[in-house]
């Protein structure tokens, strides 16, 4: 074996420790890292639109409002109550004022419980009830042209069914069978028809609203520009202009904003070799750039999840993310769709569905990355979109592009003391502890030029495991 | 007085937008579509608006003819192979349908008013002509798609030939079906089908566990089907029962297939095919502008067009 040398006492160094080296060399240093940083892949792939202005006006064809919204419930203990107000989202009560009238038919609406399988209504029968869902999720079938049935998707909390039994009935066009336990509110057609007798100003604009119903609309609601196909002969042509919405809607760019302190002595002494100031000022723009993806999807007034048209949302079938919830959604943005959206929990989800159909979905190159992709359409992660405390999320798909009529960006170049396109960071002042302040600001927004440029897919359960 | 006692310190931003310019689009409408039906069509153009589809002469029963004809039905060309020695050949011709179809042009006409002090007055920063007939040419075009696919005398709908309308196996698009559809003609070079068809395709292939490729046209990418994009057209119509048809086209008068027809050249053209024209000015200082377009289709033969018929596109 080996023998060691008398000098050598157990324990003594015989060269340089690294501890003491490391005191004559240079650390190699990182810039300041952050896990807050994702990849924003929305605020890459909007097209930007320059505002000169402040405010962008969306002018669109005259449209007569044919959608109709949610209806939100007050729950006290079991008991759900529709709020009155709300009951204007049905499109005959739209603008109709009378509060008293709406806190009446309110009070007449009842309670009902209903088990996954339970016929709620049938199709071919007179329509003889309104049917409010407070919450479950409601199928609706109908009988095809050979005697099969007809899948002609979900409803859920918020929605309703039979608002034409307000406008004088007809019968029912589906079969609606309770897919989960589900609370109902009814109205009855008896109910309905008291309340009526008793209200002419409820009577009075039911009967507007039937009158306003012969205005010629295209397809899509919007006043019907006249013109004569495939005559011969010599027909008088109609005439014809295209009427514009009057009061078009106006998005004025939000704003993010910061205040970045840095003490002069950190900014004039310790800049070698990180500038001080341009770390600060990274992180500080990397926070508010999450914030601006933030906003984009999640504002209440131009988030894309709230801005989306209640006729272009659309529940799961299920509930997890399936190939046909997909395709779905692709039907409602059937125009050049350029990506869908969603939460890295639901693109697993999704792929999950997939795999358990044997399914291998190929994935597509943008801008030289690979990402999945549905039908040819890439699928983008975004960590903004919300997850509810049900692990809920939803699904965006949109196309974009303002010579598509798309979902597009809105920013304003040129702005005073600009360091990256419509952010500017500006010199505020010293105070008297010497600490220098700069105001970091953020000017953006979204528009969604028509409707049908963007969908969602609600209710999508990516926790679902079976 | 403590800040929170005064009132704004500054301008607001809706006393600002006052003096602020406001960016504006151009009208949107939810009207115009892709309209890839008339991006793919091959456009012929007539200088004289009419197109004779001239074939090979048919026998029907009302015009019998004793020669023995071909697997089409067409007057055969007669000829002789794998003979040995010295038969007598046949002499032939092949023979024309005397009594060819012959298309005209169909038309869609607007007249478009527009009031003189909107135009002269208020076109900065865009032109209140020039939008209102892009908008009323937007909805022109729409118009000869739906033409196109569903005009009794030459929409595509009605003018496939029986022996190439099918229906599918079950209700459903599947993938069976639309193998079918393709195997009734060579070079079929695109499919049309409602959104909601092609989502009801989508359910099928998925049900079986099949992921059909995805082509890239004219930019865009598409589902497609043993290669031959999907095209999504909503002027196929879907019944209130929900079926729907899904259509197979070979195109191009090389090929024999189907085309579209526009004149050579319109006065006052505007596109091709589409002419805007000023009518008149009249006492009330509105002026009237006549927006026509022209256009038919033909199917050179038969073959060239397939329907798959009845597709259910809710189950």
């Amino acid at each position: 074996m080996t023998e060691t040398t008398d000098s050598a006492v157990p324990g003594q160094q015989l060269s340089l420790s690294t501890d003491a080296a490391r005191n004559l060399a240079t650390t190699t240093k990182t810039a300041p890292q952050m896990q807050e940083i994702t990849s924003r892949w929305l605020l890459k792939l909007l097209p930007w639109v320059q505002t000169s202005g402040g405010v962008f006006r969306v002018n669109r064809r005259l449209t007569y409002t044919l959608g109709d919204g949610r209806i939100t419930f007050s729950t006290t203990g079991a008991e759900v109550r529709v709020v009155p107000a709300e009951l204007c989202e049905l499109p005959m009560l739209r603008g109709f004022g009378d509060i008293e009238v709406l806190e009446a038919l309110a009070y007449r609406f009842a309670q009902r419980e209903v088990e996954p399988g339970d016929e709620i209504v049938r199709e071919g029968e007179p329509v003889d009830q309104l049917v409010l869902i407070a919450h479950g999720r409601i199928g609706r079938a109908a009988q095809g042209a050979y005697g099969d049935e007809q899948n002609l998707g979900v409803l859920a909390d918020g929605d309703h069914l039979g608002a034409s039994m307000l406008a004088g009935g007809g019968a029912w066009e589906y079969t609606a069978r309770a897919r989960t336990s589900a609370t109902l509110l009814t109205l009855s057609r008896e109910d309905f028809q008291a309340l009526l007798d008793r209200s002419p100003s409820l009577r009075e604009h039911l009967e507007a609203w039937q009158d306003s119903g012969g205005r010629a609309a295209n397809d899509h609601g919007e006043a019907a520009i006249e013109m004569s196909s495939g005559h011969s002969g010599e027909p008088t042509l109609p005439g014809t202009f295209v009427d514009y919405e009057l009061s078009p809607r106006e998005y004025e760019l939000a704003v993010a904003q910061t205040v970045l302190r840095v003490h002069s002595r950190v900014s004039d002494l310790y800049n070698q070799p990180m500038n001080q100031l341009e770390q600060q000022l990274r992180l500080t723009i990397e926070a508010l750039r999450e914030r601006q993806e933030h906003d984009l999807i999640n504002s209440p007034d131009f988030g894309l999840l709230h801005n989306a048209d209640f006729s272009q949302r659309i529940r799961t079938r299920t509930g997890p993310p399936t190939p046909d919830d997909l395709d779905d959604l692709l039907v409602k943005v059937w125009k050049e769709p350029a990506f869908f959206l969603a939460h890295p929990q639901a693109i697993a989800a999704f792929g999950r569905e997939c795999s358990k159909r044997g399914l291998y979905p190929q994935s597509t190159e943008v801008n030289g990355h690979r990402v999945p992709a549905w039908r040819g359409v890439p699928i983008f992660p975004c960590n903004k979109i919300p997850v509810s405390g049900q692990r809920m999320s939803s699904i965006l798909l949109m196309r974009t592009g303002q010579e598509n009529q798309g979902v597009v960006g809105l920013h304003q170049t040129g702005i005073p003391d600009e360091y990256q396109p419509s952010l500017s960071v500006r010199f505020m002042n010293i105070n008297e502890k010497a600490v220098i302040s700069y105001l970091v600001s953020a000017y953006y927004s979204a528009a969604v030029l028509v409707p049908d440029a963007l969908a969602v897919l609600e209710d999508v359960e990516i926790g679902r495991e079976d | 007085m403590p800040p929170e006692l005064e009132g704004p310190l500054s301008l607001g931003t809706p006393a600002a937008r006052t003096l602020a310019t406001t960016t504006k689009t151009a009208p949107q409408t939810l009207e115009s579509s892709p309209r890839w039906l008339l991006r793919a069509l091959p456009w012929v153009e007539l200088p004289a608006g009419s197109y004779r589809v001239n074939r090979r002469l048919t026998p029907t029963p009302e015009r019998p003819d004793p020669r023995p004809v071909n697997r089409r039905g067409e007057v055969a060309i007669e000829l002789a192979s794998g003979h040995r020695g010295e038969p007598e050949l046949p002499g032939t011709f092949p023979d024309y349908d005397p009594d060819p179809r012959e298309y005209e042009l169909s038309v869609s006409q607007a007249v478009l008013r527009i009031h003189t002090r909107v135009a002269d007055l208020f076109s900065e920063p865009m032109d209140q002509t020039r939008e209102q007939i892009r908008l009323t040419v937007e909805a022109i075009r729409e118009a000869q798609e739906r033409e196109l696919i569903g005009n009794p005398g030459f929409g595509l709908l009605r003018n496939a030939h029986p022996a190439q309308r099918l229906t599918p196996r079950s209700g459903p698009p599947a993938p069976a079906d639309l193998d079918n559809l393709l195997t009734r003609r060579r070079k079929t070079r695109y499919l049309l089908a409602h959104p909601l068809a092609i989502a009801a395709f989508g359910r099928q292939c998925s049900a079986a566990g099949v992921y059909p490729d995805s082509v890239e046209v004219d930019g865009s990418r598409m589902t497609a089907w043993r290669g031959v994009p999907i095209l999504p057209c909503d002027k196929i119509p879907v019944s209130r029962s929900g079926t729907s048809a899904i259509l197979a086209l070979r195109v191009g008068e090389e090929d024999q297939g189907v085309v579209g027809l526009r004149p050579a050249e319109v006065p006052d053209e505007h596109l091709p095919g589409l002419s805007v024209r000023v009518m008149g000015l009249d006492e009330r200082g509105i002026t009237t502008y006549l927006v026509s377009a022209y256009y038919s289709a033909a199917v050179l033969v038969p073959d060239a067009l397939g329907v798959l018929d009845d597709v259910e596109v809710y189950r």
